[in-house]
């Protein structure tokens, strides 16, 4: 069909995404918009739903830390955030998220709010808790293997 | 605003985990409430240095009757800037809400716990401030999640009317539970707060730490009276 005059056309935001998992973590685009239609029919609703119009537009994800570009209805943004923040799991991974901020093109929220990967993750064998443990280091981040799942902790708990 | 949160091994997070994740998302210091039987040890100093937030030490007393909680209260109020009880039950929400000493009453509503008009009332005569915590509404779903914010509007509601000083957290087990302070606000304002409500429930933890830093340094004598300098 052809597309509509420019003032009838939907009105945009666009949300950047910081996520945060553990780094055994693999899910990819489809399961976070899958989450977060979940999440939004949950908090507001199906008409809710209806009316923030939530897609995943751009998704990075790797070794437990990613972004996502997020569009959602001009005005709904409030909403948006409260759904986004109540995302709890994604395919049984607990995530961490935030909205880093809110922008009105694709181009200027990849550029304000979505953070390249900065330095790779290495593992590496720490010393935790007295005891030896695998462990994954990015930026001061440290996600030790312990018996009962990942602990999160930095370089500042690294005896 | 301060958040207020559960470290290990009460939680899946150290302190400075926590610290670094509470300072990247706009948090100007957390509140270790770790339960009492679970206490994590940590430096706080050096935390708060290399994070750039402030690091306070609490405690969430939790016992499972009123004399052994007012014995735990007792032992941890000089040592423990934020003195929390887990309220779960009504003896023990009874107990807290009379206790000047208890800085918070921490989830007055989970388990068997819940709150009348007397015992908001009785909060607000003792100050004792009563906690909206976020935490199921983040991570449960279906019939508890609904539950959860039912109750909180019944808390709500006795706050408002009683004008009963109040706290607000996420109340996270781990860094990834940690929300920032604009999406609890978001969050909040879909289950019938007001932004206003949860900026001053977040932020009320810090006026709690500066108000019983100031108590327990030397110049205290009372409230109201303390040693000058000049």
């Amino acid at each position: 069909m052809k597309h509509l005059p420019k003032h009838l056309q939907p009105r945009w935001r666009y949300l950047g995404v910081e996520i945060e998992s553990w780094p055994d973590a693999d899910f990819g685009r489809r399961a976070l918009q899958r989450e977060l239609w979940y999440a939004a029919q949950n908090l507001v609703g199906d008409a809710g739903s209806a009316d923030l119009d939530l897609t995943v537009l751009r998704f990075a994800f790797e070794d437990g830390l990613g972004s996502a570009l997020v569009r959602t209805r001009r005005g709904r943004t409030d909403s948006a955030r409260a759904v986004i923040a109540s995302l709890s799991t994604v395919d049984d991974d607990p995530v961490g998220v935030r909205v880093r901020g809110t922008s009105g093109t694709v181009r200027a929220c990849e550029e304000k709010y979505i953070r390249r990967a900065s330095e790779p993750s290495e593992q590496r064998q720490v010393a935790f808790d007295g005891d030896e443990r695998t462990a994954v280091v990015r930026d001061g981040r440290v996600d030790v293997a312990t018996d009962d799942g990942f602990s999160g902790a930095t370089d500042l708990d690294l005896q | 605003m301060y958040a207020a949160v559960h470290a290990r091994p009460d939680g899946q997070s150290t302190v400075a985990r926590m610290a670094q994740t509470a300072s990247r998302y706009g948090y100007d210091g957390i509140v270790v409430r770790n339960h009492g039987d679970c206490a994590a040890t940590f430096d706080a100093e050096e935390i708060a240095d290399e994070y750039d937030v402030a690091v306070v030490e609490g405690i969430e007393v939790r016992a499972s009757d009123p004399s052994r909680a007012s014995g735990l209260v007792g032992n941890h109020r000089s040592s423990k800037t934020i003195v929390a009880v887990h309220g779960d039950s009504v003896a023990i929400n009874r107990f807290a809400v009379e206790q000047p000493a208890v800085d918070v009453l921490a989830h007055p509503t989970r388990g068997d716990g819940d709150v009348n008009h007397v015992l908001a009332k009785a909060a607000a005569d003792h100050g004792v401030r009563l906690e909206f915590s976020l935490h199921d509404v983040l991570h449960e779903t279906g019939g508890t999640r609904v539950r959860r914010i039912q109750s909180l509007r019944k808390l709500r509601e006795l706050v408002e009317h009683y004008d009963v000083p109040y706290v607000v957290s996420g109340d996270p087990h781990s860094h990834l539970q940690l929300r920032a302070p604009r999406d609890l606000i978001a969050l909040g304002e879909t289950i019938g707060f007001s932004p206003d409500q949860i900026e001053t429930g977040l932020r009320e933890w810090a006026e709690l730490t500066e108000r019983n830093r100031r108590r327990q340094s030397d110049a205290f004598v009372e409230p109201g009276v303390w040693l000058d300098d000049e």
